[in-house]
């Protein structure tokens, strides 16, 4: 795949479409701009719906007819990171992450998923973004992005297919450096989504497994092992804003206990990728400047909670395994791994 | 040294032939220690500072010696709890004591290992010359520690003051949350893992499974050691009354298997459904170490300077070394840096366990203690893990924490290696005194952080 005729990854060719900018998120630090949390992407593009678990039974099945994703790219040229530093440092304080001029690859996503997320509330996009659950998320850092760098940010949806409960989309955002836009990304990620109660196109992608399907089909909640812990996350009640307020995922599930119950939810959960993103800190530097690093999401996170996690060397020797859990319920909340690429 | 008699053990020998390579070193010995009565936290020592206590300790000990108006080379110590006001507590508490203002001071901090690397460090200057006397020592104080503004606060008072006109100011305070007025106070949680010292050492007992009835059999052994020794005068000459206090009133001395077998679990609570280790949990308030308030101080000079004072010599500071843990991602036990450090050290001084006459284990909790003495008797871990060829050995249990240790005393972190310091001199000094042979102590202190600390004190 090059800059000029970017395709999925079964190949079916993309047009680009370029944005001005990042939607809502891009740039907000860069820009000075207050600091308030007017950064959702629902907020840049009026009427877009935020990114969210479902709620239990909203399987509402309105996808009569047959279901095609937009064939766009969107692209923004010339993000320019020089002026994140104040973003970056709050990120990092956030996720624990050293304090340092490096871009992790969970703060690269909080750049590149709001482009995403504007591909998911396109007209033609067929499925509808409320009440859509975050299955899993992986993502490739091909060696080290430093403020200071000039980036190239691409999004697109792919690879619909079944899922048993409905069909699962893959949204994929690519970075790469504005010097070297004909490359190889320097990050990649895959974000894979679960709209309830739709039915996939009339063929299965060739090869496609579905390991997402472990979220999904976990052992009944009460009857998992979890292994010792090697870490304990006190998550206070402010979690979600806090992320929310860095990442501009400011999804109502996430925010109060109130609004998390219009959506169905005892109380505000955590976001996915804040847990995974700590998860990844915690392996520190021993993922080195590149990496491979995915998440597998499985019952939310209620805040305020404690999570259990182990992050442990991975069985093969290389990189870490890692897996978040509630100590008191047995129940599993995510994971997935870190390995040097 | 030049007095010591030769002796017919091999390793003895050694030991000997180690310490006799570094030409130009000299003995470091320990003349006695002082500290004040360890008290629970909360109780008699609630509106008593560090700086309050370490200096009672320290004029206990000038009052022993008649170090009044003395000059000495250097006191040592720290507290592990601190507020940033006693930047320089030590040196405020030597200026507060009867030492001469002319002694110089500073504070050193290694969690609860604290108080014995304020020993090593005075014994290393000791043995270089650079000093000829010196005082390690340690307090700490749960029921007055610091409490600090929450990170939303200080960010915002720090803008504030930094903001050169009053809109700044005000812009900067207008970032605090309701949520930011909230206090910090101290917790024993890794910051590096959130779990606390009791969790983390839970996961180690489960992982080595150390059952509650072998806890509850040190914690016993602890309380009744410690009883006998108060009962026998052995701390007539190590502790100075402090706040109406005279003795560890963490000390239950009437306690017994049926008491402690009736206290409920604590730590590890959730490792039951675990796949790896699913133990019922084992650890107690009765076989872990309470919060402690307390300070303790350790007299050390050159053989020469005890002589010319006249002072009594208990024993030589003989070695010591220091280890740390990947215990991050689980590798090893948040508290068995003593564990790798002891066989390092017992090496390079051409000593096994049968060399050693008393063990002092710090009980940070009594699984701590018996995870140590389980490792170090399990040939794989100590392949795997120290490197050694075998199995280290077994500890006599005899020699073991003979006259208590913290789980009876308390543990006032940073005063604890003074304690146990003083003790392991006294009791080594007795038993040459008693057999006419010289007599080993081996001293290892677990801290946060993965750290420990470890030392060999010997018989003059």
């Amino acid at each position: 795949m090059t800059a000029a005729t970017p395709a999925t990854g079964a190949g079916d060719p993309l047009r680009v479409e370029s944005l001005p900018t990042l939607p809502g998120l891009g740039g907000l630090y860069a820009r000075g701009a207050a600091s308030s949390g007017r950064i959702a992407a629902g907020r840049a593009l009026p009427g877009l719906p935020v990114i969210g678990y479902g709620r239990a039974g909203d399987g509402d099945d309105d996808g009569g007819g047959t279901l095609v994703l937009p064939d766009v790219a969107y692209q923004v040229t010339g993000v320019a990171t020089a002026g994140m530093t104040a973003h970056l440092h709050d990120y990092q304080r956030l996720l624990h992450e050293p304090v340092t001029d490096v871009l992790s690859a969970g703060y690269l996503h909080v750049l590149a998923f709001p482009l995403a997320t504007a591909v998911m509330v396109r007209p033609d996009f067929p499925l509808p973004l409320l009440g859509m659950v975050h299955l899993a998320n992986a993502v490739e850092l091909r060696g080290p992005v430093q403020l200071g760098d000039v980036l190239e940010v691409r999004a697109w949806a792919e690879n619909l297919r079944p899922h048993r409960r409905g069909v699962q989309v893959d949204l994929v955002a690519e970075v790469r450096r504005a010097d070297d836009p004909a490359g190889v990304p320097v990050w990649r990620g895959v974000s894979t989504y679960l709209a309830k109660g739709f039915e996939a196109p009339g063929t299965e992608p060739a090869g496609v497994t579905e390991p997402e399907d472990a979220a999904e089909d976990r052992a009944p909640v009460g009857t998992w092992a979890p292994p010792l812990p090697t870490g304990r996350w006190a998550l206070g009640p402010g979690t979600g804003r806090a992320y929310g307020a860095v990442s501009g995922d400011r999804n109502p599930i996430h925010l109060s206990a109130l609004s998390a119950k219009a959506f169905g939810f005892p109380r505000a959960i955590a976001h996915g990728m804040y847990t995974a993103a700590r998860a990844l800190a915690d392996v520190g530097h021993a993922r080195g400047e590149a990496y491979r690093w995915t998440v597998r999401f499985a019952k939310p996170v209620l805040l305020p909670g404690t999570v259990d996690v182990a992050v442990t060397p991975a069985a093969d020797g290389v990189g870490f395994d890692y897996v978040g859990w509630n100590g008191g319920r047995r129940i599993k909340h995510f994971e997935g791994s870190v390995t040097p690429l | 040294m030049a007095t010591r008699k030769p002796t017919g053990s091999a390793s003895r020998a050694t030991a000997r032939a180690a310490a006799d390579r570094a030409p130009g070193v000299r003995d470091a010995v320990i003349v006695g220690g002082n500290r004040i009565p360890f008290s629970r936290t909360g109780k008699k020592y609630s509106d008593a500072s560090n700086q309050e206590m370490l200096t009672a300790a320290l004029e206990g000990l000038v009052a022993r010696f008649g170090l009044q108006g003395e000059r000495l080379g250097e006191v040592v110590g720290g507290a592990v709890l601190k507020h940033s006001r006693d930047f320089n507590l030590v040196r405020e508490s030597v200026l507060g004591s009867s030492l001469s203002a002319q002694t110089p001071a500073f504070d050193l901090q290694q969690a609860c290992a604290t108080g014995l690397e304020a020993a090593i460090n005075v014994s290393n200057k000791i043995k270089l010359g650079q000093i000829d006397s010196g005082i390690a020592g340690g307090t700490d104080t749960v029921s007055d520690a610091p409490v600090a503004v929450s990170e939303g606060l200080r960010r915002a008072l720090l803008d504030a003051s930094h903001a050169k006109t009053l809109q700044a100011r005000l812009k900067a305070l207008a970032k605090v949350r309701p949520a930011d007025l909230k206090p910090l106070t101290p917790s024993t949680d890794e910051p590096r893992t959130g779990l606390s010292m009791g969790e983390h050492q839970a996961i180690t007992a489960a992982r080595w499974g150390i059952s509650r009835e072998a806890q509850d059999e040190i914690a016993l052994a602890s309380h009744q050691h410690l009883a006998a020794a108060w009962d026998a005068g052995f701390f007539d000459d190590l502790v100075t009354p402090f706040r109406g206090l005279t003795r560890d009133d963490n000390l239950r001395a009437d306690t017994s298997m049926e008491k402690l077998a009736s206290l409920k679990p604590v730590f590890g609570k959730s490792l039951a459904t675990s796949s790896e280790a699913p133990v019922e949990p084992t650890m107690t308030a009765g076989n872990s170490t309470p919060l402690t308030d307390g300070a303790s101080a350790v007299l050390l000079s050159s053989a020469e300077w005890a002589a010319e004072r006249d002072l009594p010599v208990l024993a030589r500071f003989v070695d010591a070394e220091t280890a740390a843990v990947d215990f991050v991602h689980g590798h090893e036990g948040l508290l068995m840096a003593p564990v790798h450090a002891v066989p390092r050290l017992l090496a390079r001084n051409g000593l096994t366990l049968d060399d050693i006459d008393f063990f002092e284990i710090h009980e940070a909790f009594a699984s701590t203690v018996l995870t140590t003495l389980a490792a170090w008797e399990d040939a794989d871990y100590c392949k795997s893990e120290l490197g050694l060829d075998g199995a280290l050995g077994s500890v006599d249990r005899a020699r073991l924490n003979v006259n208590g240790s913290s789980l009876a005393a308390g543990h006032p972190f940073a005063a604890t290696g003074g304690r146990i310091l003083a003790t392991a001199a006294k009791l080594v000094a007795a038993k040459a005194a008693e057999t006419g042979r010289p007599a080993r102590a081996l001293l290892s202190v677990c801290a946060a952080g993965g750290l420990g600390a470890t030392a060999i004190v010997e018989s003059v």
